[in-house]
């Protein structure tokens, strides 16, 4: 899939990492944004201007669950569009990240994952 | 359950002896009349008749008295499931424990609407009236009606609460507690539904928090919950509290503890192994081979320290038997030429040569691959280390005798003596005559055996000081995991200790 004009909301508070993903996916083709602010980068996504949003879980002000509900709550976000793919380096319980993988379009680890494998990822989520 | 048992026979002791009596009392009032008063006929009714009629009107009051003792034994038996702080931690088995706060909320339930009836009936048992039921009760219970408004609570939810009887009456029970559970299917979502469905229904959560207030600290709890749509008074729901604050805040703190830890480790491996890979995009066909080899041996630690951390932590989730593996259908070459690429790296690292022997037509196992490939990978990362001078190591698979599938992992490297074979899948163990040239914690065979053992599969080691180790292991065929264990959903999901869950059991 061209990625070329594909617009990622990247809402991470690491700015190493933020920068890293937004080289990779920036080289690929892809349209990035990047928000470090938990509560901005979640109006930020309700604008539903983006076509994948990577979510960290660790974010200030707002976490990436809270964020999640709220995306995911048709009350509060009449229109999403976009797929979300968590992104962290927590580790959860199992019954705790199941339920976050129900809500989400997928779930990643960021250690586990090079940028460049972050690409090839996207390049097989379907839009 | 002694205590039941201790009930039940103090029930019946109790009723054998108030039988004893009454008959005893009869037989002498028929004597008396007989013998001594000489009483005949008609007359004689008249003394008879009114001994048990006596004694039905004084019977029950002393009955209520010394039936009542018994139901002490039972809440002996409610503290066995849910100690509170004064008592020791009883038999931590969470299955038996989650029937136990169940059955316990349909008991109380049960005791309560019996009470309910007999004061209905307007037969007075002091002693025994719903208020006795209620209030005696060791734990926290709350009735809620069909607005969920609190309609009665107990001294122990009120003092639970820090507010008193009066506060909680009348309010409404979202609005004054605010319960947090720890997934998506709270109390709410299950009463919505219940509402739609059954007449009656139970059910427990466990972990439920109460964040601290101006009023009580933090509580962290299981809450057990029985609903009856058609209470003749109202009284749709009942919930009973089980204290865990003190044992549930140190599990959450040791999660935490392991959670901000990995965390913290993670992200700068993320940067490590990202900027590494960015490195060699930017710089790739530009550098000296002498620089090759320096980004190459960068790029297999960074590997190595992430394979590290997620073994501390599946060891973490092992001991907390928090460790699920899925099982799938898998071409089992197909798993061995995916990890080979990356076993291949930190051979080549070492200057070690990886041979591979695969067996055509191997039947297909069932296998959790993210976990396996673990396996593979600690197998032979410990073939790397323990190498010595040797520069290859071999890898091959087959069918044993038994239809099963397994695989070893031969290095010709300096071998271990035959003190240390039977500790080596133990946690922590090193052989300390190689400690100092060889690195690594000793969690990596530690780890496999558990995981391997969980597949349904057998773990071991051969070896020969100074000739070099074979490390083997056998895989259970896909078709020979009983069919009863295939769940609905694809896979079959076991914990780390053997024992198996079914997918649609294990989410409660």
């Amino acid at each position: 899939m061209n990625p070329n004009g594909i617009k990622v909301l990247c809402v991470e508070d690491e700015h190493f990492i933020s920068e890293l993903y937004a080289r990779a996916l920036g080289k690929a083709g892809y349209d990035v944004t990047v928000e470090v602010d938990g509560q901005k980068g979640l109006e930020l996504a309700q604008t539903d201007q983006y076509d994948i949003i990577l979510l960290d879980l660790m974010l200030p002000n707002v976490t990436g669950i809270d964020i999640l509900k709220v995306l995911r709550d048709p009350g509060k976000t009449p229109q999403l569009h976009a797929k979300i793919i968590i992104t962290t380096n927590l580790e959860q319980r199992d019954e705790v990240r199941q339920d976050i993988e129900k809500q989400a379009d997928g779930y990643l680890v960021k250690a586990e994952i090079t940028p460049r494998e972050l690409v090839e990822f996207l390049g097989r989520v379907k839009l | 359950m002694e205590h039941l048992r201790k009930f039940g026979s103090g029930i019946r002791a109790r009723l054998f002896w108030l039988l004893i009596i009454d008959n005893v009392i009869f037989a002498a009032d028929w004597w008396a009349s007989d013998k001594y008063f000489k009483l005949t006929g008609w007359q004689l009714i008249i003394p008879l008749a009114a001994v048990p009629i006596i004694l039905v009107a004084v019977l029950p009051w002393l009955v209520a008295r010394w039936l009542a003792k018994p139901t002490e034994l039972i809440s002996q038996a409610i503290m066995h499931v849910a100690p509170g702080d004064n008592q020791p931690a009883a038999s931590p088995d969470p299955t038996n424990t989650k029937l136990g706060q169940e059955l316990v909320a349909t008991l109380m339930h049960n005791l309560y609407e019996f009470a309910t009836a007999a004061e209905a009936r307007g037969v007075k048992t002091p002693g025994l009236g719903t208020d006795f039921v209620a209030s005696s009760l060791p734990l926290p219970l709350l009735l809620l009606n069909e607005n969920k408004d609190i309609v009665f609570a107990n001294e122990a939810a009120a003092s639970y609460l820090g507010a008193s009887k009066a506060d909680l009456i009348g309010k409404n029970f979202y609005s004054l507690l605010d319960m947090a559970f720890p997934t998506a299917d709270t109390l709410d979502i299950w009463l919505t539904d219940m509402k739609n469905r059954s007449a009656t229904a139970s059910r427990s959560w466990e972990r439920v928090r109460l964040a601290p207030s101006d009023l009580h600290p933090l509580r962290l709890f299981d809450l057990a919950a029985y609903y009856n749509k058609d209470n003749s008074r109202h009284l749709e729901t009942m919930l009973v509290l089980f204290d865990h604050t003190k044992s549930y805040s140190q599990d959450d703190q040791a999660v935490s503890f392991m959670a901000l830890s990995v965390h913290e480790l993670r992200t700068p491996l993320t940067l490590l192994r990202g900027y590494i890979e960015a490195f060699e995009d930017e710089f790739a066909g530009k550098l000296d081979p002498q620089m090759n080899d320096f980004m190459f041996k960068m790029s297999a630690s960074a590997q190595q320290l992430t394979a590290f951390v997620n073994n501390i932590l599946n060891v973490a989730r092992i001991d907390d038997d928090q460790l699920v593996l899925h099982l799938h259908e898998e071409d089992w070459p197909g798993v061995i030429r995916a990890a080979a690429n990356n076993l291949a790296l930190r051979a080549k690292v070492r200057g070690i040569t990886l041979e591979y022997s695969i067996a055509p037509d191997l039947p297909t196992v069932g296998v959790d691959r993210v976990s396996i490939l673990e396996v593979i990978n600690n197998l032979v990362d410990n073939a790397i280390k323990y190498s010595g001078q040797s520069h290859r190591i071999r890898i091959s698979t087959r069918l044993t005798n038994e239809g099963l599938v397994e695989t070893d992992i031969q290095d010709w490297g300096v071998g271990i003596p035959d003190n240390i074979l039977p500790k080596l899948f133990t946690k922590f163990y090193r052989d300390h005559h190689n400690r100092a040239q060889i690195g690594g914690t000793g969690l990596g065979l530690y780890l496999s055996k558990a995981i391997v053992s969980a597949h349904g599969g057998n773990i071991w080691v051969k070896s020969k000081l100074g000739e070099g180790s074979t490390f083997s292991f056998t895989l259970v065929p896909f078709g020979q995991l009983s069919d009863a264990q295939k769940a609905g959903d694809s896979g079959i999901t076991r914990g780390a200790h053997g024992w198996i869950k079914n997918h649609s059991l294990y989410r409660r």
